[in-house]
């Protein structure tokens, strides 16, 4: 016969309920709930949301945007790199996508904000290639450590609306290995227009080609259009720098190329704000051209998600830790913007279809 | 035919399910401690730790599948007869929302990455085809699905390990031991 629970020892109820709470403990402790030093993507959240990002359905970075479509063309040294699909020779469907860096999806287009590029590049037999480039020339952070400490100094000020330049002078005061990137940063000439401008991946992939040999890269998606210095371009229109792109577009395509660096001995390939050699070798895998604009609420580029990690067989992620960051933080990102109601884009169907500047309160 | 003898003591579940049973629990287990930790804690491990998420999840579909059809072409030895009623119903309750909740996550994750827009791949390359198109909005809510069953199983599992123990170590009625082989 089964024993009365009444007649157990403390000994015995210990044995019933400490395995399970321990199991739990145990569980609790791998989500982070007990070590609240540890940096999680929510964190990420919390800290864009303090550099200004809404909850209104946009990015927590790199909110305002607009879509574009057309073609990529791959070149032979594309696919003697990489054996992915994408460099096979078809004439392949992109979609694109344009934005500035912020996580303010109403900031009025200014010729000193860092913009982006992100891009998908898809095989009818299925491979998709996305990256998301930045008109930076280095990233200012190294690793995950760096990447929360630059959110936080990102911080919007509640009165004056801006990031403390204290924070942000602190940031690369206690970060000397980033000497280097500040100061190309400083150094870099902002072109004109997203025209004209030229995208970096920052972080590194790894090319396998047919041989299995690898080779690790930069992405740079390296402007065709003529470079023409960003002062005195300043419209007095919020969105001029995508009304121009728009117009460019009703005239003709326009064309990027993607060109790898390839990382020689000795160039640090898993720290993205470390130069590599200026003799490295540039080969260029393709070219994409573009021929149509839509507002990112017309598009599907709106609501997906350019996460840099999601590659075809042939290209896979470096060492980067920036990287690995990014795939669970675009992750979270996409997952808590989706499940919002989205509020309309900075730039509408209509200004698309109809790109006059016109000079609005909002411009500068 | 012989009827289940009323001793109070359970007879020893088949060898496929006992089995079954404590492999797939060691990988719920694993799959537990990793998503947990991939969805919470940034490291640099999170591409390698998410391909062994999904690795595991489908295998853990497929193992799912096998251990339902199993658990109704096989036979159960009974509860103790004289195990109270209450009792009885939150074996049975519980076990019903076990293998709900074991066949809906892996499900759902392939579900919610397929309406994300993401390429679902296995350790090894191998392709799995998206359960539906596009929709960004379903993603949401079933990422958010995945959590909460997530959760839910947890909670479940916590209680399934407290009444197991409850019949090995107070009652000592042999509900325990069924599962052991013995
Ligand atoms: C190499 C460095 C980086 C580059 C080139 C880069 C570039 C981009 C670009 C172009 C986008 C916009 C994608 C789109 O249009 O959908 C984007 C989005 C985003 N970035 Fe980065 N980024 C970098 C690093 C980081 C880091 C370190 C973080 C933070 C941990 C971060 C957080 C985000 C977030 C949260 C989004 C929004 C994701 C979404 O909801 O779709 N980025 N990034
Ligand atoms: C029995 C099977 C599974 C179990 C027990 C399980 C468990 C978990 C847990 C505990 C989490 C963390 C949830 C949170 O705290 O937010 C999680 C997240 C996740 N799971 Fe699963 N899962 C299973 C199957 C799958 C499958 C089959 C897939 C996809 C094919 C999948 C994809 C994901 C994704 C994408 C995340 C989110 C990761 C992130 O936020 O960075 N899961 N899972």
């Amino acid at each position: 016969m089964a024993r009365s629970p009444h007649s157990a020892s403390p000994a015995r109820w210990a044995a019933v309920i400490l395995p399970p709470l321990c199991l739990g403990g145990f569980l609790a402790w791998s989500a982070g709930l007990l070590t609240p030093a540890s940096i999680s993507p929510s964190h990420f959240m919390q800290r864009f949301h303090n550099a200004g990002a809404p909850n209104t359905g946009f990015r927590r970075a790199h909110a305002k945007g607009m879509c574009v479509t057309g073609w990529f063309d791959p070149s032979p040294e594309g696919r003697a790199l990489s054996h992915a699909g994408v460099f096979k020779g078809e004439h392949l469907p992109v979609i694109g996508r344009f934005s500035l860096a912020p996580p303010l999806p109403y900031l009025p287009d200014n010729p000193n904000i860092a913009r982006s590029l992100a891009l998908q590049i898809r095989t009818p037999s299925g491979d998709d290639w996305r990256m998301a480039l930045v008109d930076m020339p280095l990233q200012s952070m190294r690793d995950i450590a760096d990447a929360y400490a630059f959110f936080k100094a990102a911080r919007l000020d509640p009165v004056t609306h801006k990031p403390d330049p204290e924070a942000v002078k602190a940031y690369a005061a206690q970060r000397p290995w980033l000497n280097t990137a500040f100061e190309q940063a400083k150094a870099h000439q902002q072109p004109s227009d997203l025209t004209n401008d030229t995208y970096n991946s920052l972080d590194s992939f790894i090319l396998t080609n047919d041989a299995g040999k690898k080779t690790a890269v930069r992405w740079a998606v390296q402007a065709k259009e003529p470079f023409r210095p960003a002062e005195g371009s300043g419209a007095n229109d919020g969105n001029y720098l995508f009304k121009r792109l728009v117009q460019t577009l009703d005239e003709r395509p326009l064309s990027w190329d993607i060109v790898a660096t390839i990382a020689r001995e000795g160039d640090p390939v898993n720290d993205p704000s470390q130069p590599w050699n200026d003799a490295d070798q540039k080969v260029t895998v393709g070219t994409v051209t573009f021929t149509k604009a839509y507002s990112e609420d017309e598009n599907p580029c709106g609501p997906m998600v350019f996460d840099p990690t999601i590659l075809p067989e042939g290209i896979s992620v470096s060492q980067d830790p920036l990287l690995a960051l990014r795939a669970s933080v675009y992750m979270k990102s996409y997952a808590t913007r989706s499940a919002e109601h989205k509020t309309p884009s900075m730039v509408t169907p209509n200004d698309v279809a109809n790109p006059t500047l016109t000079s609005d309160e909002k411009g500068q | 035919m012989s009827l289940p003898q009323n001793t109070g003591k359970a007879a020893p579940f088949p060898r496929l399910s006992i089995m079954l049973h404590w492999i797939m629990a060691a990988l719920i287990l694993v799959m537990l401690f990793v998503g947990l930790f991939m969805a919470h804690i940034s490291s640099i491990h999170y591409a390698g730790l998410f391909t062994l998420h999904r690795t595991v999840g489908f295998l853990l579909l497929l193992l799912v599948v096998i251990r339902l059809i199993n658990r109704f072409t096989n036979r159960t030895p009974p509860l103790p007869a004289d195990l109270p009623s209450p009792m009885k119903l939150a074996a049975h309750l519980s076990h019903i929302l076990l293998y709900g909740f074991m066949f809906a996550l892996p499900l759902v994750g392939w579900a919610m990455l397929s309406a994300g827009g993401y390429p679902i791949t296995l350790w090894g390359g191998c392709h799995i085809p998206p359960l539906m198109g596009f929709h960004p909005h379903l993603w949401g809510a079933l990422r958010c699905l995945h959590s909460l069953l997530a959760y839910g199983l947890i909670l479940l599992i916590l209680a399934h390990i407290g009444a197991a123990l409850l019949h090995g170590v107070i009652r000592r009625d042999g509900v325990m031991g069924s599962m052991l082989g013995r």
